[in-house]
C-alpha cells in the first residue's frame, strides 16, 4: 500500500466514527459501514466501542483490517494505542482524559496520534502533547454529544483553526448543509458518526464531502 | 531484556478501586512486597498513567517489579517491567509479538487448559485462580482448590502465582502446594493496615520456602 506510507501528509478530510452498537466479534454494523466505503474514497474510520473487552476490540480491528482490503481507508482506534499497534492500525484517537500522544510515543508505541479538544486552551496543549491532528466539538447541536455540554459554534473552530497547525476536523451535528460552513471557518475536515449510519447513501455522501473540500 | 521473577516464594500486591493505588502501593513495597499490579478498570488513561509513572518510581526505588493489568499502552508508557493479560485481554501472542522479551507477560488462568495453552505461547508467569472463594472479583466458576493448584505446579515449568481469597492464614499451604507466589488484593487493600498485612504475608510465606 504505496498510498499509507506518505499518510502522514495527506490526512483524508473524512473522518468516520463506527457506530458504538457492536455487540461482539461478528462487527455486524462495521462490517457493513467498510464494505460500503467506495475503493477510491480517502477516508478514515475510527472504531470507537468503548464498551466492549480488549480481545473483543482486538477481533475488530483484525477485522477492519481484513475487510479494508485495498481501499484508502486508515484505521484507528478509539482510546487504546496498544491495541491499535498490536492489530496494526495506522492509529489512535485519544479523548479528553487519555494518556498524552508524547507519552505513548515515548513508551515505543509509534502510529497516528488523534486528540479530541473541547477548547482553544486544549487544542494548543494537544499539540504540544505530540498530537497529529485534532477533534473539535460539538459545533453543533446533537443528541450524541450533548453529554459533552453545549455546543461550542462556529467562531470557536475558527478559532481552535487559527490557533494550531495541525488538521482540525469539526465534530458535532455535521451533516451537508453546516459541513461547507466548516470548511469555511478553516477546519480542515469533519468527523461524524450519524451522518453515515445510513450506509446506503454512504458512497455519495463520502463522495460530495471530498468535493466539497476540493472546492 | 525482561527483569526476572523472584526465584523465592513472593507477595504480589494489586491494587483495587477503592484505595488510591499509589499509597496503597507505598505502603505494600514498604511491607516488603517485591511486586506490584496496577489494576482499575474505571479510570481515565491519563489518571492511570500518572499513577503508573508514580508506582514505577517507587518500586524502581524498592527493587520491585512493577506489572500493569490489562492496559499494555499505560504499562509501555511508563516503563513497566511487565504487563498481565487476562483471558479477555490483548491475545498473548500478539503482546508478545509487540513488545518481544523487552517486557514480562503474565496471563490470569482459570483452570489448567488456560495455563498451559499460556505457557506455550510463552507468558512469564501464570497467575492461577481464583484457589479459594473470593469477594474481590465477580466469578463464574467454583475455587479450583489447592490440588488443582498443586497440579498446575508440578505440570507448568513457569512460575505459578496463586491468586483468590487468599488470607495469611491459608497462604502458607499455597507455597507448599508448590505456588512461586501469592496474589492479592483484599488482603492487603481492605486491611486495617496494608503495610503491616504486607510484612505479615511476606513473612509467613517466607517461612514456609
Amino acid at each position: 500500500m504505496r498510498w499509507l506510507r506518505d499518510r502522514k501528509h495527506m490526512l483524508p478530510r473524512i473522518c468516520i466514527i463506527s457506530s458504538g452498537k457492536e455487540k461482539n466479534n461478528e462487527g455486524v454494523h462495521l462490517t457493513a459501514l467498510v464494505e460500503s466505503i467506495p475503493e477510491n474514497v480517502h477516508c478514515m474510520l475510527q472504531i470507537r466501542e468503548k464498551h466492549l473487552d480488549g480481545l473483543t476490540l482486538y477481533n475488530l480491528a483484525c477485522l477492519a483490517r481484513r475487510k479494508r482490503g485495498t481501499r484508502k481507508v486508515l484505521l484507528f482506534l478509539n482510546e487504546r494505542a496498544d491495541i491499535a499497534l498490536v492489530s496494526g492500525l495506522e492509529g489512535v484517537h485519544l479523548p479528553d482524559k487519555a494518556c498524552s500522544p508524547s507519552a505513548l510515543k515515548k513508551g515505543g508505541l509509534e502510529m497516528l496520534f488523534g486528540c479530541s479538544v473541547h477548547s482553544p486552551q486544549s487544542a494548543i496543549e494537544a499539540e504540544r502533547n505530540g498530537a497529529d491532528y485534532l477533534l473539535f466539538g460539538p459545533v453543533f447541536d446533537t443528541p450524541s454529544k450533548r453529554m459533552y455540554g453545549p455546543p461550542q459554534g462556529l467562531e470557536k473552530l475558527k478559532e481552535v483553526c487559527r490557533l494550531t497547525q495541525l488538521p482540525v476536523y469539526a465534530l458535532g451535528g455535521i451533516s451537508m448543509e453546516t459541513a461547507p460552513l466548516c470548511r469555511d471557518m478553516g477546519a480542515y475536515g469533519c468527523a461524524a458518526l450519524s451522518l453515515f449510519l445510513d450506509t446506503a447513501a454512504l458512497a455519495g455522501t463520502l463522495e460530495q464531502l471530498n468535493l466539497l473540500w476540493q472546492k | 531484556m525482561a527483569k526476572v521473577i523472584p526465584s523465592y516464594p513472593f507477595l504480589c500486591v494489586i491494587t483495587d478501586e477503592e484505595t488510591s493505588p499509589v499509597s496503597l502501593a507505598e505502603e505494600a513495597l514498604r511491607g516488603g512486597a517485591p511486586m506490584i499490579q496496577l489494576r482499575h478498570k474505571s479510570a481515565d488513561g491519563r489518571v492511570l498513567f500518572d499513577w503508573a509513572m508514580e508506582i514505577r518510581k517507587r518500586c524502581t526505588e524498592h527493587g520491585a517489579l512493577f506489572i500493569v493489568n490489562d492496559r499494555l499502552d499505560i504499562a509501555m508508557a511508563s516503563g513497566a517491567d511487565g504487563v498481565h493479560l487476562g483471558q479477555e485481554d490483548i491475545p498473548l501472542r500478539a503482546a508478545r509479538e509487540a513488545v518481544g522479551n523487552t517486557m514480562l507477560i503474565g496471563i490470569s488462568a482459570t483452570s489448567l487448559n488456560e495455563a498451559m495453552k499460556a505457557q506455550d505461547e510463552g507468558a512469564d508467569y501464570i497467575g492461577l485462580g481464583h484457589i479459594f472463594p473470593t469477594i474481590s472479583k465477580e466469578k463464574h466458576h467454583p475455587p479450583l482448590g489447592l490440588e488443582a493448584l498443586e497440579k498446575a505446579a508440578s505440570l507448568l515449568s513457569v512460575p505459578v502465582v496463586a491468586i483468590g481469597g487468599i488470607t495469611i492464614e491459608n497462604a502458607p499451604a499455597l507455597i507448599s502446594a508448590g505456588a512461586a507466589g501469592i496474589a492479592v488484593i483484599s488482603a492487603v487493600s481492605r486491611a486495617p493496615s496494608p503495610l503491616q498485612a504486607a510484612k505479615e504475608l511476606s513473612r509467613v510465606i517466607n517461612l514456609n520456602r
